[in-house]
This record gives structure tokens, C-alpha cells and sequence, in this order.
């Protein structure tokens, strides 16, 4: 380490509120997103759907729609390979889906055939001319009537799962300690049940696929979606075509949140029917076919029975999960996974046991959600710790206090919460908020004769950083350019959370270059290296760490170099302003560009270049079993602590917002602002679960399938949101770190906050999501 | 999503207009800001094969005639209704009315007579139907409802935001047809059949909305209730007028309009009776909004339930009727 | 049957080959290549393909291409010459309102125009002219503290 870079608190960019790279060019409306690229002879495709929640296919004709003008190529099952997906692919879990359906069709919305044709139009009536005969089924919605034997079969339950209960894809069982002893030696148990309700994403930019088969054989793809190492290996797969005949590139994505993320019907239609007609295709689902057949986040039943010691200690707990998977496995055997995890972290917890059910109904799929599993987990424990606390005198503060995991704490599965912040952000969110003296105090916002109310609560997440989900591993290469200026390759997906800004913050910080002097290629599956993807929570950590690692051999090379040519100690060069110094005697120099030139020349061409790898757990073989829990899950755990102060209207029974004060322990924040601006969307889509979203659905139909009637909030709801930075890591040059996420764990603990506060305000305590006000009119008594 | 296909006329009149809908009848729909019809031809639910385009025309209102009464030019945008002078200033209860429609890009597009005449609207109804609720309902010429399973006819809701406050305000509209034109009170406008909610014929158009000359102390307020502050239609809106003695505080009319849960707005008439002569008092407006509410009977919709409307709107009069009373100028805050 | 129109976008005019049932958000995208507007709905719900007709801003998703003509359009790739942002632009990237930037461009172009005839406006002032624009990424936090940054850069200090 160089002179003047032992300092770890003089970093330059590390740590530092830079806007982001890609900001001049999306606010120019400059930035390509997929729907923004055409190419020569592009066609429209289109998707067939399933009228019918559940219906054995008995014929489909598409004779008439071939021979209508304009039709380039029609495609159903037969046309296909044959193989399935899932978005998990273990021998438990085998992949379960056909990108077309085959003999049968299992929810409202399923596709069964797609066209592509030279406008939408003509692709619009082709679909018309397609005759489907079905013979419908009966069909079943709810999990709780699906997994009854007698229910109608949507598939087997699995082999594994023992009981004889019907639709289970799944099921996770773990335990450890003894609850029956647990809870005999409790000084006071209870039971609720708590129900979380279907929201979704809602992405701004669609779903979108433009494919491109070329005649020799290479497919290009640009996709909306969360990072295409998993797109490209999920479509090879499924067309049967080698790895390298498929190239996914990079288009700007308009969020995605967890609904991008695994291989979609329109994506694999969209390439074969480009493979069929010649030509490139494009598919752009409706807003409409977003909400009604796309996948939304997992609706969960949670049961748990909880028991403490009078001083609020928790002692043991058991849970019974059912998740509401849809009509194929989805994600729904992670979810149950997962919230088993968001379980085990946060509170010390001696006795425990957790089923988790993920169950088929005649629904659409269902897929990750920002949080997967932790809101609604959160939700059921930290509103039953709130009324355990009532119960026992205690306050909402003391009570998590108590149980919070302490840095250091070894987990029951292996893994440790090394340096925990958990404590530090429950107290620093009590104290900014004013919590105690607010608690409990029945508080009219304005003169008793007035009808709102506030109320104080709090809520606390957990967060796992990067796990290892194909392809678990990032790497990256830093090259330097003969006018030392530094190309960065990262296979990293940009969605909006900053990924390209980050990773340059990285270099920039290791090479004492400014972040706009980086040139960032990323995101292709052919020229950048593999990425694990943008939705296990691993780009700053595992990305990052590879970007780090990459940057530091250049670095190192420019110092030897430097240190060759000016026959100085390595020890006494420093970097800055893309030049090697001797400290002490800046004017004795050399720069990258002059440092290039002389590699080229003396090191046989070497022009310096550096790779990076990184993998999340690095010496485990494998992520946990879904099934059992056993394994170790995650190198660093992030905690978050949320408080909520609301409004409500008792006359009206609408709920308000008003604060949200976010404490996080996300490790070091590499970019503080890109932090804030995650801490707010956050709070945000947090509040429109608790309050306002909800996808209506009635037999297996969406009520609500349009921006109109699926309540996100605008601009009317934002909440004041205050985001604390709890510091437990360092960054430090030339040197592994680790940073935690923080793009899903502060949607997490809000919703329990929120409902806490109801409960404070207005004594209202509520066990279903949304909390609309109808709900609250009818838990203050003004509706029967 | 995409428009089909039709054939756009630009007629220089509305009289050229109505004779063009006369001669194409059926097949013909007549577009001003276009912001309810293109959306409905996008999710199937209008396929006119002729589109009468109402931009071409001029737009010069407001004018204030002589004995004060407010002519608008029903092409005015909304955003030119909330904002400009006299309207604020003559009708205040249109302006704030206009304020809460969609968005602000709406309100610039959309048209005055737009949402006068805009279409019922129903979550099964409002949706393109190729893959989920094929069969037609009522209102799509079929025979039956999604929204009631055993119901026997439509029941979708009308939610023009003006609406009520222009019935508040005993507009009139002058409708102009191929041969002819008539001037008709706002209210009767309104059949309160969701399958055919305006009484108007094939031909007919609103051209003009008139407003008689405001009382001199007169108190107005809209209210909408919807979940989120903005963008959305209402779970039900409530408009208030209310006319008060000169020296006292006796209120001598009252208009309370509800929008939006049934298939026409409805003015809660025995209410209104009761006001007549009274002092305006706190005790008055709640025992008021408990009458409304058991006067007016809500339709459910888009996910609002009947109990909760019905104790919405309890709550809702009650909060209309206070500001109203205020803004009299002989009640509460002065 | 098409029909010939002339567009002014950006200053420019352009001759175009529309049907009656292309929208501006069409025209716009496909046909002059300025893809900067973007569709989310194309029912006039979200606010995405706002762009500004002579200094309003309507929905170009449920404008008619043909009803377009004799006025003056202003798209995102109109706001800025070159390199050089406009005060609004500007405030956006450096307050951290630009996330995914899908929204970006039709709610820039809003702010534009709001600021450009209301240069203090009040907070419910800019949520009434910011209402129909959704945002999924920014919670619209720092979207509101652009605005004001911005604002405050637009209006002329006084002496």
C-alpha cells in the first residue's frame, strides 16, 4: 500500500453523493431501453392467451392465421423443443414450465400460441384466426381450499411431502431447540394468523423482447429483464441452441423489482419465431397483460405462535407458512425458504419451527418481489411482538431490544451476523422519531373535535447479501486505453438502482480516476464477463468485490511499471490525476499514458489489463437445501429498522404516511445518494402495499388490470422519508470488503410499521393487507 | 396498445358536425380531447368506423352576458375551466370541480363537454376483453353482469367530476343537432340507465354549458373521495351549494349532488328540502349528511363495497356541507 | 389510406405519411426515430409519453398524429442543445431524481413547463402539475427536491 493510500478515510470517490453516469443520457432521452431499438424488417409478436383458469387443450388450429398476409411465422408447443423451465432448476425441483403450453392450460392468461406479423394489427387478427377447442376443469384459487384432498389436481404434489395433502409444489421444514419445551416454559404464549395479499410491481417500461436469429445461426436478444447471464442460459436451454449461439445485450431497463427476473413466455416466442420467419421480432406486452397473466409477488398466509419470558425475551416460535404459489412453481419454494430466513436473523430466537407450504392454485405464476417473502414475513412477527409487548407492559422499543441479534451472533444455520448494526438502528430510529414520548399516547393530530389521528410504530428487517442463484459468481476486467483513460467490462445490469455508477465509483476509487472518465461496456453476454444477475442483492457486494479485485491488479501494474521506469520503491509512488508520483517529490512522474506505452514496449504488449472474480460464499459448493434449510446461506446479513408515523382519518378510514425513518446497516454506502434514492422508492412501494395496492382477482380473472385501478402511489402520497446510515464495515483499498444490500431489505420492515402505528393511533390492529379504509372503518365499529 | 382503424372528419361547425353524425349514425363518435373515446377504442370498447374530430373548432368562451349568466363553450379544456378568472370568480364550485379531474395532461387535453358526456365505466366493463370476461355484458350488448352475478340489468357508475357541481349550480346545456338546437337544465341530461346514460340522439351535441348568475351570498364546495390524492376516478364525490339570506344565516336553497355511485349523479332532494329556512349549524350538517346517506342508495364499484360508500358519503356531505357554509362568508371561520 | 401531414418537432418540421389512427407517441417513435418518448400504458395513465404541445403538456398516446399539425411539439430531445442541460435537467440528474429513467423524460418535460409558468410554485402547485406522472424507483422524494432546486435556479434573483 503506497504512502498516502493508508488513509482510509481519504477516499475520493468511495462514500461520495456522485449523480449517476447514466443520468445525462436518460434525461435527454437518449438512453435505448428495448422498445427503442429497431432493426431492418422488425416484426410485431403476439401472444395467444387462455381464456379458461384450467382446461385440458384438445386441439389447436392455426391454419387460418398462417395464411393470413402478413403472418411471417405462427408457433405453439409442437413447434418447440419441448423443454421446460423453472425458476428454480434442482433435481428437488426440476423445471415445471413449458414456454408454450402443451396439453393443458392452468391459469387465466397462459400462453398457447404466438404470431409474428408485419404490423400489430394483422399479428392482432391472426391471433383471432386461431382456433383453440378446450374442455375446461375445475379450478381452484384459494391455497387453503387447493391443498384439501378432494381439491381438483393442478400437478402432483410432490414425491417428498409426505401428508396427504393435495397441490403442495413444495414444502420447507427446519427446526432447532424444542418448541413444545419452549413454549411450556414461556411466561405467556399467543397464536395469529396474518394474511398478505397479491400487489405487484408495477415496472414502468413493460416487459419487452426484440429477438434476432441471424442465418448463421447466432440469436441476439435485448430483453427487459434483471441481467442476462440467466436469460441467455434459460433460452438456450429451452430452443436447444448452444450457450455461445445466444447473445443477450444490453438495453437500459425501466425498473423491474423482481418481475424481470427468470425465463418469460415472450422471450422464448419472441426468439423462436425470429429462428422460424428470418426476420427480428418484437414482443411488447400490454400494461394489461402485465397485471392480468405476468407475475406478481407471492401472496402469504402466515400462522405463528410465539412464546416469551415476562421480560419480553422471546423463546420459542412456530410458524406455519402457506404460500400461494400459482399454476407452476415459480418461486414459491424459495419464498418459503426465505421467510424461514427472515425469521431466523433479526431476533435471537432458542426454539423454533417453521413449516412453509408453497401450494399450486389456477392463478399466474407468481415471482420474486422486491423483499420476496420478508414484508409479509415481517408484517406477522413484528405486529405479534407489538401486542406481546402490550401485553406485557413493555414498549415496542424494549421488547426488540431485547431480542435483537447482537454483532458477532452465530445463526443456527452456520452463518454470522459479524458486524450487526441491528441495535444501533432501533435505537437511532427511537430517537430521531421521539418514539417513547410519542408511543402510546393517543396523539389528535390537530384539537380533539378533529378526526385524525397519529400513531407511532416501528418494525425491523433482516437482509441477506448475494446467495448463490446461477450464476453466483461475477467477474470483471478493468483495461487500460493507450491514452490512459480506463475501459471497465461488467456484465452487470444497470435496473435503475446504479449499477454502472457504482461499479465506476469502484475503479474510479482504485485508480484516482474521475467516475466520468470510465467507460463502462456492461451487460453483454458475449463481450463482458459473467455477472450474478441484479436480484439477489449481490452488485455492490459480489460485483463489486470482482470490479475491486480487477482494478487493484491494474493498479498494481502501473505501480511496478512506474516504479521500473523511474527506478523508484513502489512503496514511495502514489496515484492522482491519472498519473504514478513519488510522494514528497510530485514532480517526478509518469502518466497511465506513458505507463502504457512503456508495458507495450517492455513487457511484450502486455497493455495492462486486470480481471477480477468473486463469488457469494465463497467456500460453499452450494446455496442452502430450499427444502430442509441446511447449509450456509449468506457471507453478511443487512439489518434495517424502520418507524412510521401516520394519520388516520377515523372518519373516513384512510391512512396516511406522514415520516418514514429508515436506519440501515448497509455496511459503507458507496454512493450515499443512490442509497437515499433506494431508501425513498422503498418507502414508497412499501406504503402502497400496506395502504393502497392490491391486485383484485376473482376466479382466477383481474379486476384491475390497468395503472387506473391498480392503486401505486403518485406523487399526492409521498411520505417524508429519512434514511440513517448505520456504519458497521469499512472500505478499505486493496482489500476485500463487505458491503451489504439495500435495494430489498427497507421495503421490508415498513409494513409492520405501519400497521403498528394504526394500532397506536386509533386501536385498530389489523391481520390482512392492504389496510384500506374500509378495514379500518369496520375495526373502529362505523361499519357493521 | 393500438387505435383500429377509422375514418377522421374535420367539420368546420358543430352543426357540420351533428349533420355528419346524422348521416353516419351508429358507426360515428364524435372525439373533442379525445382522452375518453381513444382510450376506449383501445381497449375495444368503442369501434367507431367514422371519428367526427371537434379540433378544428374555435374555442373563445368564456363570455359574461348581460344579467350575469356564464356561457362556456363546452370545448373549453378543463385546465382553461379551472383556471380562468370569471369562472373562479362566478362559478367556483366548476373550477374546483374541473381541478380534481385525471391529471393535469387530462385537463389540458380534455374538454369541458368531454366530461359532461363521458362514458359509465365498470372494472369488468373497462378492460379489453380477449382474454378475460368474453362473454359480454350487459353494457357490452350482451346478457349479463359480472359486477352483480344475478343482477338483471347495468350498473355502471357515471364519475364526471363536473357533473354534480354543474347540477349544483342549475346549469343548462345547449345541445345543437343536424336541424336543430334546444337548451335543456343539465340534470335531465341524465337518464340513469348505464346502458344509454345520456339523453341525447344520435345527432346531438353539447356546444355551450350556461350558468345563471350566482346568488349573492352563496357558499360552494366539491369533494372527492378516492384512494390516492390524484389521477383517479372517485369513489363518490359530493358537491354543495348553498344560498344564504343576506343578513343572517338562514340558508333559503341548497343543492347536494353525489357522483359516481350510481349511473347518474343524483341530487339528494329531501336533504335539500330540509335545509331550506334553516340556520346554518354544526348540528344541522351532520343530521344533513345522515339524511343523504340514507337517502341515496350507492351502486358498489371498482372495489368500493355499499357499507363503506354509504359511510363515506355521511362523512364526505358532512365535510362538503362545512366548507360550503364557510364560504358563505355567515358561518364558522370569517 | 394515409394522409400527408407536416409535424414541427423540436423546431423542426417534419413531412410525414400517418393513417388517422397513429398516435403522436407512434409518429414520434417510429416514424421520426425520436425514441426518447416513451409509452408505459398508451391509455393515457401513467403520464409516461407526456411531451409539451405548444408549452402544454398533453399525452401524446391519445393525441392523433393528425391532429397535431399547426403546433408546436416539444419532446425530451428538444429540451437540451448539445451537451448543455437545461436548468431542469440538470437539478434531475444532481439531486438523484433519475433512477431507471423511464419516467424521466415526461416528467422532466411537466417540470419544464410548470416552472416556465409558475416560476415559485407551491408544493401542492407541483403536485397538481406532477400528478399524472407515476414513478415506481424514487418514491418521487427527490423529484419534488429537483423541482424546487430547479425553481429556485429559474428565478430571477433579485438585485
Amino acid at each position: 500500500m503506497s504512502a498516502n493510500e493508508k488513509d482510509p478515510q481519504r477516499l475520493a470517490y468511495i462514500g461520495k453523493r456522485i449523480p449517476r453516469k447514466d443520468g445525462p443520457e436518460k434525461v435527454t432521452g437518449r438512453a435505448k431501453y428495448t422498445g427503442d431499438i429497431h432493426l431492418p424488417g422488425m416484426l410485431t409478436g403476439r401472444i395467444l392467451r387462455s381464456p379458461h383458469p384450467h382446461a385440458w387443450i384438445l386441439n389447436v388450429d392455426t391454419s387460418r392465421a398462417e395464411r393470413l398476409k402478413g403472418v411471417h411465422a405462427v408457433i405453439t408447443a409442437r413447434d418447440t423443443a419441448g423443454r421446460k423451465h423453472g425458476f428454480v432448476e434442482t433435481p428437488r425441483y426440476p423445471p415445471d414450465q413449458n414456454p408454450l403450453a402443451t396439453d393443458r392450460v392452468r391459469y387465466v392468461g397462459e400462453e398457447v400460441a404466438a404470431v409474428a406479423a408485419t404490423d400489430h394489427y394483422i399479428a392482432q387478427e391472426a391471433l383471432s384466426l386461431i382456433r383453440v377447442d378446450y374442455e375446461p376443469l375445475p379450478a381452484v384459487f384459494d391455497p387453503e381450499e387447493a391443498m384439501q384432498p378432494g381439491a381438483s389436481e393442478i400437478h402432483p404434489t410432490h414425491p417428498k411431502v409426505k401428508e396427504p395433502l393435495v397441490n403442495i409444489a413444495g414444502k420447507t421444514e427446519s427446526e432447532w431447540g424444542n418448541v413444545e419445551d419452549g413454549f411450556k416454559r414461556s411466561d405467556y404464549v399467543r397464536e395469529d394468523r396474518f394474511d398478505s395479499h397479491l400487489r405487484t410491481h408495477g415496472y414502468l417500461e413493460p416487459q419487452i423482447t426484440l429477438a434476432s436469429f441471424e442465418p448463421a445461426g447466432k440469436l441476439n436478444i435485448w430483453t427487459s429483464s434483471m441481467g442476462p447471464f440467466l436469460k441467455r442460459a434459460k433460452l438456450a436451454r429451452t430452443l436447444d441452441l448452444p450457450l455461445s449461439a445466444v447473445r443477450v445485450q444490453k438495453a437500459w431497463v425501466g425498473g423491474a423489482f423482481g418481475g424481470k427476473i427468470d425465463l418469460f413466455s415472450h422471450e422464448f416466442c419472441a426468439a423462436l419465431l425470429s429462428m422460424k420467419s428470418g426476420r427480428p421480432v418484437k414482443i411488447e406486452a400490454s400494461r394489461e397483460e402485465i397485471f392480468a397473466a405476468y407475475r406478481h409477488g407471492q401472496p402469504l398466509i402466515v400462522e405463528v405462535k410465539t412464546g416469551v419470558k415476562k421480560d419480553g425475551t422471546l423463546v420459542a416460535q412456530q410458524f406455519r407458512v402457506i404460500n400461494n404459489c400459482g399454476a407452476f412453481r415459480g418461486s414459491g419454494v424459495v419464498v418459503i425458504f426465505l421467510v424461514w430466513g427472515f425469521i431466523m436473523v433479526p431476533y435471537r430466537l432458542p426454539h423454533l419451527k417453521y413449516e412453509g407450504y408453497a401450494v399450486y392454485t389456477n392463478n399466474p405464476v407468481r415471482a420474486p418481489q422486491r423483499g420476496h417473502g420478508a414484508p409479509q414475513l415481517r408484517f406477522a412477527v413484528d405486529s405479534q411482538l407489538d401486542m406481546i409487548a402490550e401485553e406485557l407492559g413493555l414498549d415496542p422499543i424494549e421488547i426488540r431490544l431485547k431480542n435483537a441479534r447482537k454483532p458477532g451472533d452465530a445463526l443456527p444455520n452456520g452463518d454470522n451476523v459479524h458486524n450487526c448494526g441491528l441495535r444501533e438502528c432501533i435505537e437511532k430510529t427511537a430517537e430521531r422519531t421521539g418514539f417513547q414520548k410519542k408511543y402510546g399516547q393517543n396523539r389528535p393530530a390537530a384539537p380533539l373535535n378533529c378526526s385524525k389521528r397519529r400513531g407511532i410504530g416501528i418494525g425491523v428487517s433482516s437482509f441477506m447479501t448475494g446467495s448463490l442463484i446461477y450464476p453466483s459468481s461475477s467477474s470483471a476486467m478493468v483495461k487500460m486505453n493507450d491514452d490512459g483513460s480506463v475501459t471497465l467490462l461488467t456484465g452487470a445490469l444497470d435496473i435503475g438502482q446504479g449499477a454502472e455508477t457504482i461499479q465506476s465509483q469502484i475503479v474510479a476509487e482504485e485508480l484516482k480516476i474521475p467516475v466520468e472518465e470510465i467507460q463502462v461496456i456492461a451487460a453483454d453476454t458475449e463481450t463482458t464477463p459473467v455477472d450474478i444477475g441484479s436480484w439477489i442483492s449481490g452488485n455492490v457486494y459480489v460485483t463489486g468485490n470482482a470490479t475491486r479485485v480487477a482494478s487493484t491488479e491494474v493498479r498494481k501494474k502501473l505501480l511496478d511499471m512506474a516504479a521500473e521506469e523511474m527506478g523508484a520503491n513502489v512503496m514511495d509512488l502514489a496515484l492522482g490525476d491519472k498519473c504514478v508520483y513519488v510522494a514528497g517529490s510530485p514532480e517526478r512522474k509518469l502518466s497511465y499514458r506513458q505507463l502504457v506505452a512503456a508495458s507495450i514496449r517492455k513487457h511484450r504488449g502486455d497493455s495492462i489489463i486486470g480481471e477480477g472474480h468473486w463469488r457469494a460464499m465463497r467456500d460453499e459448493p452450494y446455496h442452502p437445501s430450499l427444502a430442509t434449510t441446511r447449509g450456509r446461506w449468506s457471507e453478511n446479513y443487512a439489518f434495517d429498522a424502520q418507524v412510521a408515523e401516520v394519520e388516520v382519518d377515523i372518519d373516513t378510514g384512510q391512512v396516511r404516511l406522514i415520516r418514514a425513518v429508515t436506519a440501515h446497516d448497509c455496511g459503507f454506502p458507496i454512493n450515499p445518494l443512490l442509497v437515499e434514492g433506494q431508501v425513498d422508492g422503498q418507502v414508497s412501494m412499501a406504503l402502497g402495499h400496506a395502504l393502497m395496492e392490491e391486485v383484485l382477482m376473482e376466479e382466477g380473472r383481474t379486476l384491475n388490470p390497468s395503472w387506473l385501478e391498480y392503486r401505486m402511489p403518485t406523487i399526492h402520497e409521498v411520505a417524508a422519508s429519512e434514511s440513517i446510515e448505520v456504519i458497521t464495515e469499512q472500505y478499505k483499498m486493496d482489500a476485500p470488503y463487505r458491503t451489504k444490500e439495500v435495494g430489498e431489505g427497507l421495503v421490508s420492515a415498513l409494513l409492520a410499521a405501519i400497521a403498528n402505528a394504526i394500532y397506536n393511533a386509533v386501536g385498530v390492529r389489523l391481520f390482512s393487507t392492504p389496510f384500506t379504509p374500509e378495514k379500518i372503518l369496520r375495526g373502529l365499529g362505523r361499519i357493521k | 396498445m393500438h387505435l383500429p382503424k377509422f375514418e377522421h372528419l374535420y367539420p368546420a361547425s358543430l352543426k357540420e358536425a351533428a349533420r355528419l353524425l346524422k348521416k353516419h349514425g351508429a358507426n360515428a363518435r364524435l372525439a373533442a380531447g379525445g382522452t375518453d373515446l381513444f382510450a376506449r377504442m383501445k381497449y375495444g370498447l368503442a369501434q367507431p368506423e367514422v371519428v367526427i374530430s371537434l379540433k378544428g373548432l374555435s374555442v373563445d368562451f368564456p363570455a359574461v352576458i348581460k344579467g350575469g349568466e356564464l356561457h362556456l363553450n363546452a370545448l373549453m379544456p378543463l385546465a382553461d375551466v379551472a383556471h380562468t378568472a370569471e369562472i373562479r370568480e362566478r362559478a367556483p364550485l366548476l373550477a374546483e370541480a374541473s381541478m380534481s379531474v385525471g391529471s393535469n395532461q387530462i385537463r389540458q387535453m380534455g374538454t369541458l363537454g368531454g366530461n359532461i358526456c363521458l362514458e359509465n365505466r365498470c372494472s369488468y366493463y373497462n378492460q379489453s376483453h380477449t382474454f378475460q370476461f368474453i362473454e359480454p355484458c350487459f353494457k357490452r350488448k350482451g346478457s349479463l353482469c359480472y359486477l352483480i352475478p344475478k343482477g338483471k340489468k347495468c350498473v355502471a357508475v357515471f364519475q364526471a367530476d363536473t357533473v354534480p357541481a354543474l347540477i349544483c349550480l342549475d346549469a343548462e346545456v345547449e345541445i345543437i343537432a343536424a336541424d336543430n338546437s334546444r337548451q335543456l337544465l343539465l340534470e335531465k341530461l341524465y337518464t340513469g340507465d348505464a346502458l344509454k346514460p345520456l339523453a341525447l340522439s344520435q345527432d346531438e351535441i353539447v356546444g355551450k354549458v350556461i350558468i345563471p348568475q350566482p346568488e349573492p351570498v352563496r357558499g360552494t364546495a366539491f369533494s372527492k373521495f378516492s384512494l390516492r390524492g390524484g389521477v383517479e376516478f372517485a369513489a363518490l364525490t359530493v358537491a354543495v351549494r348553498l344560498d344564504v339570506a343576506d343578513k343572517g344565516e338562514n340558508c333559503y336553497a341548497a343543492r347536494i349532488t353525489v357522483g359516481a355511485i350510481s349511473a347518474k349523479p343524483v341530487r339528494a332532494l329531501k336533504a335539500e328540502k330540509t335545509m331550506v329556512g334553516e340556520a346554518l349549524s354544526d348540528k344541522l350538517f351532520h343530521e344533513i349528511a345522515g339524511m343523504v346517506a340514507s337517502e341515496i342508495h350507492p351502486v358498489m364499484h371498482h372495489g368500493y363495497s355499499i357499507p363503506f360508500l354509504k359511510e363515506c358519503l355521511k362523512t364526505q356531505t358532512y365535510r362538503t356541507l362545512v366548507r360550503g357554509a364557510e364560504r358563505t362568508g355567515r358561518y364558522g371561520k370569517k | 389510406m394515409k394522409r400527408l401531414i407536416e409535424l414541427c418537432v423540436n423546431g423542426e418540421v417534419y413531412e410525414l405519411a400517418v393513417e388517422a389512427n397513429t398516435t403522436l407517441a407512434e409518429v414520434l417513435r417510429d416514424q421520426i426515430g425520436l425514441t426518447g418518448t416513451k409509452v408505459s400504458c398508451g391509455t393515457g395513465e401513467c403520464g409516461t409519453c407526456t411531451v409539451l404541445m405548444d408549452g402544454r403538456p398533453i399525452l401524446s398516446c391519445l393525441a392523433l398524429a393528425v391532429d397535431c399539425q399547426k403546433q408546436s411539439i416539444l419532446t425530451i430531445e428538444g429540451l437540451s442543445v448539445g451537451e448543455k442541460l437545461t436548468p431542469v435537467q440538470k437539478a434531475f440528474h444532481e439531486y438523484g431524481a433519475i433512477q431507471c429513467g423511464f419516467c424521466t423524460p415526461g416528467m422532466v418535460l411537466s417540470t419544464t413547463a410548470l416552472l416556465e409558468a409558475n416560476s415559485q410554485p407551491s408544493m401542492q402547485e407541483i403536485r397538481k402539475a406532477l400528478e399524472g406522472h407515476l414513478c415506481r424507483c424514487t418514491g418521487y422524494n427527490k423529484i419534488i427536491e429537483a423541482v424546487q432546486q430547479a425553481a429556485e435556479q429559474m428565478t430571477p434573483k433579485a438585485k
